[in-house]
């Protein structure tokens, strides 16, 4: 085994099926003084399925894909990868990325300012395979021997690669080493885009090797197109969970609230991340109490689909992908809705905001808004009554990379804080420069294995650290403090890092969306809408 | 696939340890993936938990909202956290016999 800074890309084709390195806790960045870890002595789950799987990186794994029984079958995958990779790489098969990918290609001068851009790169204590370039100089090399032809002089220009079996085994595994969160890509003076790389291979995988995380298809996309939603409810368990809801906040606020079903003509379809409605209720109690006292005309879809605003194929699979916008689509035109707001789910930002303008045509082009937003309006319109004093706890704000890198929506949920929560700080860096949370590009609901330690170790450190700064001067204070995350995928995987490294018990450092913070504030309601119970 | 085996009895998990096959659940099945939570013994709480998740899911195929369980079962969800130590969805469902939670949970 090597050590992780000394991998080399032609390592990768070796055929000994041991991890190439490990990432040990001695070589992680460490976390700030301030905070002793409880985790420190936690043990990093040994790799279960390492005998029957293809576990040959490092030491986790996310997708569990078996091992070729014979030469013939290794070929086959090998032959399938290159034809996926020429596919890549024409217009009439990859219209929506095909521009980006031929830039970042032919056009990556090499530099390295996006690796210290990288927060698992960095965690990792410079694992030299975490390095952002690192999975596209391979895919770089595929292109000019495989796509373009190239020859000895391209060979010599571009570099060599023995695109073997193990070599692509590994770089499956490697492209769910990234967030997605293209963090490099804004930091490339040129735009090279080297987590669109690990998009379009996970892409390869998936569409013409039907190669990808269970939890993103099988348990993810398919499941909705077949039952409504990824979260396995079908329109009559939401209507009965949302019908909890409306009893519960009720109870709770001594304000009556009712949420509106399939109201054709509505002014907003709002549609949730399902997961908000089963694990966050509060979130979804939030927005039906604020949008019914802000007078707004909204409703929900109980058609299949139109309940859940995931959709996963935006990180691994471009059909999967049209497939889900589509339907939401549809959705939305059937009800003759005035446009759709998206609650707070920043990939559903960009699948149903950004990719599927490239999709949309006509009458479906539906017009699409968030939600932060339409509550920045709301709250700044002065039709709400707000106590800001209600929010008397310090409160941090993490920027979901879809909503704030990739949308620029920076703005509306700081508008919203200044507004409504006095004890309101920036981490170190904020808006569009801010980290992952470490749980992007389907990550938080990933844990096969023990990709939970590598989640909770190496691709959410640099958020803990983060946090902890931001509450440098309370950590141990014993008072409540308040992780403001706008987006489902964040909160999951911060609530599995505060979990891992006892955050809420040892620090009192809490988590939740923009809306229950609105809600917490508003005086027409009974005291205490966040109730701070661990969930 | 893997196996999780407890004394002569052997049963397909999957790579969280969720029983694969929810239909050959009964009490005894309860009991062994019981021990894999660090459960000791199983209680009357920890059975009433338990059955109101398998019924629910027997009905409706996905588990319940968690609040949903804590106000019909009577328990705090810090009560639920203290007799299932990984929570209720990997801890409790797990027990209960269910496939293990999907989507953005």
């Amino acid at each position: 085994m090597k050590s992780p800074q000394d991998v080399r890309l032609r390592d990768l084709s070796q055929r000994e099926s041991e991890p190439l390195f490990d990432i040990t806790r001695a070589q992680l960045r460490p976390l700030p003084d301030a905070f002793t870890a409880a985790s420190a002595g936690r043990e990093w789950k040994p790799l279960s399925e390492s005998t029957a799987c293809e576990c040959g990186l490092d030491n986790t794994c996310a997708l569990n894909l078996p091992k070729p029984s014979t030469w013939q079958e290794e070929d086959e995958l090998v032959q399938r990868f290159i034809q996926g990779v020429e596919k890549l790489f024409t217009s009439e098969n990859n219209w929506g990325f095909l521009q980006p990918l031929v830039l970042t290609m032919e056009h990556c001068t090499g530099c390295q300012t996006c690796s210290d851009s990288c927060h698992i790169f960095e965690a990792s204590g410079r694992a030299e395979p975490y390095r952002p370039t690192f999975r596209s100089e391979i895919l770089r090399r595929v292109y000019f021997k495989h796509v373009k032809k190239g020859g000895l002089v391209s060979r010599l220009q571009h570099g060599d690669i023995e695109l073997n079996w193990p070599m692509i085994a590994r770089l499956a595994e490697l492209a769910y080493r990234c967030n997605l969160c293209r963090r490099c890509a804004q930091s490339c003076p040129i735009g090279a885009d080297n987590a669109l790389v690990a998009h379009e291979l996970r892409k390869v995988f998936s569409q013409e090797m039907g190669i990808a995380p269970k939890e993103l298809h099988e348990r993810g996309s398919m499941l909705q197109l077949k039952v409504g939603s990824s979260t396995g409810m079908s329109p009559r368990v939401v209507r009965e969970n949302i019908e909890f809801i409306d009893e519960d906040i009720s109870e709770k606020t001594g304000v009556e609230v009712h949420t509106p079903w399939d109201v054709e003509g509505a002014d907003v379809l709002l549609v949730h991340n399902a997961g908000e409605i089963l694990a966050w209720p509060e979130n979804p109690g939030a927005f039906a109490l604020i949008l019914n006292a802000a007078g707004i005309k909204w409703t929900m879809s109980s058609e299949l689909l139109g309940y859940d605003s995931i959709n996963y194929g935006l990180w691994y699979d471009d059909a999967q992908f049209a497939r889900v916008a589509l339907r939401h689509a549809e959705v939305a035109r059937k009800l003759g809705v005035k446009r759709i707001v998206i609650g707070e789910c920043g990939h559903a930002h960009k699948a149903l905001g950004v990719i599927a303008d490239r999709l949309l045509m006509g009458d479906l082009n539906i017009p699409r808004e968030s939600s932060l937003t339409l509550l920045r309006d709301i709250v700044l319109s002065g039709c709400l009554k707000l106590d800001p004093s209600r929010n008397d706890f310090p409160v941090t704000l993490h920027d979901p990379c879809n909503l704030v890198r990739l949308m620029g929506i920076v703005q509306p949920q700081r508008d919203i804080l200044n507004r409504i929560a006095p004890g309101f700080r920036e981490m170190t860096p904020h808006g569009v420069n801010n980290y992952c949370c470490g749980g992007g590009s389907g990550f938080a609901i990933m844990t096969p294995n023990n990709f939970e330690d590598w989640r909770a170790q190496v691709s959410g450190r640099k958020k803990l650290e983060q946090i902890v700064n931001a509450f440098s001067d309370c950590l141990d204070d014993g008072n409540p403090k308040f992780v403001c995350a706008p987006c489902s995928n964040c909160k999951g995987q911060i609530r599995d890092l505060f979990v891992y490294h006892d955050v809420w018990k040892k620090n009192r450092i809490f988590y939740g969306g923009i809306a229950e913070l609105i809600g917490n504030a508003m005086t027409d309601v009974k005291p205490g809408f966040i109730d701070w119970e661990w969930h | 696939m893997s196996v999780f085996e407890i004394q002569d009895r052997k049963y397909e998990v999957d790579e969280d340890g969720f029983l694969q096959s929810p239909e050959i659940w009964d009490r005894h099945v309860a009991c062994d993936f019981a021990t894999t939570e660090g459960i000791t013994e199983v209680s009357e709480s920890h059975w009433k938990i338990v059955q109101y998740i398998r019924d629910y899911w027997l009905q409706n195929d996905i588990a319940p909202m968690v609040r949903k369980m804590c106000k019909e079962t009577g328990f705090k969800l810090s009560e639920i956290y203290e007799l299932f130590p990984s929570g209720p969805a990997k801890g409790a469902c797990k027990v209960a016999g269910l496939p293990k939670p999907t989507g953005c949970v």
